[in-house]
């Protein structure tokens, strides 16, 4: 397998890992801003939530461009044998869903002041 | 070539039929004899007693909700006294989610992952066995504990400060933790042989995308498991310390701080419940495909949801601390993830109904609990919307509401699928069908019962009651409500009881099964019932995710691997090729051995901290023996 196969590989994975990845680190990083200064986190948090949502979408994006390049060639629909595509769907998916979940703790923390103890 | 070669070398390629059938059994059958039933490592063997095991915990858990409704079923009864009671719903909860839920759901993956991916024997068999006997010791030592009055009664969850040395100075609390310890060494060691089975086992062909729903369920499982359960190791070992030899961690006038316990308890609690949900969701799509006679619609989708389930699992803990006092802020991103794990579940939902609108539904037994599953889910999931949500989780915290919320998504979502995956795999496991005719009685008056027992709890929360006290008086108005959900879980009991005289009666006069009784599409119905000690004659070889249906005559097989030895074909994790053949493990008796020694270091360092000095050199022995190679065919390379 050449080196660009082995990178061309990692990009179905994008949306599979780039979602959940940036859910984390949405949580946790705006509890940690707002430990720290409770009254700049909303816009602090805003920046954060709006960057990872993208990051989230861009796994998405990657994955269903690798789709359309490469792997789409290979799905055959319910036999399967399209491990590529396969993960390559579940990437696309998965971006989505962690970028609305971000997008759902965006407004949470829109609505609450992190001052609110 | 010598004879010892040429025996040496015996690959089932030169056998055929009766002769490699007969060759293989005598290679991978389980040593006959006590000592010999000891000793096994065969999946199927181990799965067995470890669903029979879980199943006896169950009716042990069973019974202590019986004797709670009956307490509860009038005002200021007398029955139980309220240290009694406070052992009995301690021990319920302990007993259905540690000893019940979490292992019955392994024991199946153990039982029939190996033969769903077409291998010979779950990855390192050993510790598979091993495993269990330190389920059944942990089990074993909590409900002695119990009968000699030493039972935890600090609840399921065991909050500091109440369950620290000043509040509860006896041992009970010292059981409840070490018990934790031994259950969730057991579950971590199925994690990681299910994550090796089915990452590097899997037959020739078996591609990420073919694997069945189930294996994927398991597979999700396994990963929850192995980041989850360390958490609560840690709390209940740190729990132990502080008791023990006055560590602080739990102690807020030295440092510690009693909210440290809940976020540790609650880091594993939440992904607990998906741990128990998701190998249901994996039994719903099984039996789903078998009885709606076409493929789970949505394949993709419902990977996804798993995948996406279990990952946010891990961002949800804080709605079990709402009253706590945490930041409004933490407390509006926890509603925000909890809210949205219902979107990965609604797709798995509108699979399953998109699969039974588009199929030939055959309502038999087993796809009636599923479709109970779905119902009373679907109940349990919109009251679990509801406590997502902070100012309702505020009025409605320990309150009964909150008992109906979780029995529903735990009864719903993990025992009407593992019932009906009973019915489902019986005729496998067994070699014989349980009576329809009983099942469906079954089916019926545990739906029914079901509801009558738990559905009257969401009033009796929203009027007030509290959960956990174990009486009340007649002006508090809960006495009807109470009456009606005790004689609910009295039938529920029952259904239970029919189903166990089902079994009972089908092991010795059920019908004979076959090898594909159901006309499923799986692998683990290519091979007879029961199947025999190698599994499968030759390693199937899979073309289709649906194979059974793609290959109705005859399944194309690999040959080449060992007849004389024990040897499991290894594959790539995506495209699962053939890589190499490696040998499996024979029997052994240190795996017991070793849970023996393991069993004695945990139980005396409850008792002295000396235990941690002395325990360890018998571990240190067992271990030894366990790996000391024998010159037996499995050390060659």
């Amino acid at each position: 397998m050449t080196e660009a196969d082995r990178n061309g590989k990692l990009l179905y994975w994008a949306g599979v890992a780039l979602g959940p990845v940036s859910w984390g680190l949405n949580l946790q990083g705006i509890y940690v801003l707002a430990h720290f200064s409770c009254e700049t986190t909303r816009v602090s948090g805003t920046i954060v939530s709006v960057v990872l949502a993208i990051v989230a979408l861009a796994g998405t994006a990657i994955s269903a461009r690798a789709m359309r390049r490469g792997a789409g060639a290979e799905w055959v629909d319910a036999q399967g044998g399209g491990p590529r595509s396969f993960m390559a769907w579940v990437g696309v998916g998965m971006g989505a869903l962690f970028a609305l979940v971000i997008a759902n703790q965006l407004a949470a923390s829109l609505l609450i002041s992190p001052c609110l103890r | 070539m010598s004879t010892a070669a040429e025996e040496r070398n015996l690959r089932d390629d030169v056998l055929n039929g009766f002769q490699l059938t007969r060759q293989l059994e005598r290679v991978w059958r389980t040593p006959s004899g006590f000592l010999g039933a000891l000793m096994s490592v065969d999946h199927k063997v181990v799965g067995r007693r470890y669903i029979l095991t879980a199943f006896v915990f169950l009716l042990l858990g069973g019974i202590l909700a019986a004797l709670m409704r009956i307490q509860l079923a009038g005002p200021e009864k007398t029955f139980l006294s309220a240290d009694k009671y406070n052992q009995i719903f301690t021990m319920h909860g302990s007993t259905m989610m540690f000893l019940f839920a979490v292992p019955v759901m392994e024991a199946f993956a153990v039982y029939l992952v190996p033969l769903m991916v077409g291998t010979r024997n779950i990855a390192f068999p050993r510790l598979n066995a091993f495993s269990y006997w330190m389920f059944l010791f942990g089990g074993a030592f909590l409900w002695l504990s119990f009968l000699l009055n030493v039972g935890p009664d600090v609840g399921w969850f065991s909050y500091v400060p109440l369950s620290n040395l000043q509040f509860s100075p006896s041992k009970r609390t010292d059981v409840w933790a070490q018990m934790i310890t031994f259950t969730e060494v057991a579950a971590l060691a199925v994690a990681v042989e299910i994550v090796v089975t089915v990452f590097k086992q899997r037959a020739p062909g078996m591609t990420l995308d073919r694997i069945p729903l189930f294996v994927w369920a398991m597979l999700v499982t396994a990963f929850l498991v192995m980041f989850a359960m360390p958490s609560v190791m840690v709390a209940s070992t740190s729990l132990i310390l502080d008791r023990l030899v006055n560590t602080r961690f739990y102690d807020s006038s030295s440092g510690g701080h009693p909210l440290l316990w809940q976020h540790l308890f609650w880091f594993f609690g939440h992904p607990e419940v998906y741990i128990i949900f998701i190998p249901g969701t994996g039994m719903v799509s099984a039996i789903l495909a078998t009885f709606a006679r076409r493929p789970v619609v949505g394949y993709p989708i419902v990977i996804l949801s798993l995948i996406a389930t279990g990952l946010l699992s891990f961002g949800l803990w804080v709605h079990h601390m709402f009253v706590t006092g945490l930041p409004q802020l933490g407390a509006g991103l926890f509603t925000a993830s909890s809210m949205l794990i219902a979107v990965p579940s609604g797709l798995q939902i509108f699979c399953w109904l998109a699969t039974l609108w588009d199929g030939r539904p055959i309502y038999r037994t087993p796809l009636l609990f599923v479709i109970g599953f779905i119902v009373i889910f679907v109940l349990g999931g919109l009251s679990g919307v509801m406590v997502a949500s902070v100012p309702i989780d505020t009025q409605v915290h320990d309150t009964y509401f909150v008992v109906a919320h979780f029995h529903y998504v735990l009864i719903g979502g993990a025992v009407f699928p593992l019932v009906g995956a009973v019915y489902y795999w019986f005729p496998k496991i067994a070699g014989r069908m349980l009576s329809e005719r009983l099942g469906q009685w079954n089916f019926w008056l545990a739906f029914i019962s079901f509801n009558v027992a738990f559905f009257p709890m969401h009033f009796l929360g929203l009027i007030g009651m509290p959960r956990r006290v174990y009486t009340y008086t007649a002006d508090m108005d809960w006495a009807h409500l109470n009456l009606v959900s005790s004689v609910g879980s009295f039938l529920f009991a029952l259904s239970f009881a029919l189903l166990l005289v089902n079994v009972i009666y089908s092991l010795r006069r059920g019908e004979l099964a076959g090898d594909n009784p159901w006309n499923a599409s799986t692998l683990e119905w290519a091979t007879s019932s029961p199947p025999p000690p190698q599994n499968f004659d030759r390693i199937p070889v899979v073309k289709h995710r649906d194979p059974l249906w793609a290959d109705s005559e005859i399944l194309p097989v690999a040959a080449g691997l060992s007849a004389d030895r024990r040897e499991v074909l290894v594959t790539s994790l995506a495209e699962a090729e053939p890589q190499i053949r490696e040998a499996s493990p024979e029997p052994s008796i240190w795996p017991l051995l070793t849970a023996i020694a393991t069993a004695i270091f945990f139980i005396g360092s409850i008792f002295t901290p000396w235990a941690v000095l002395w325990g360890t050199p018998p571990i240190a022995v067992a271990l030894i023996g366990w790996f000391w190679p024998t010159g037996s065919k499995e050390d060659e390379s």
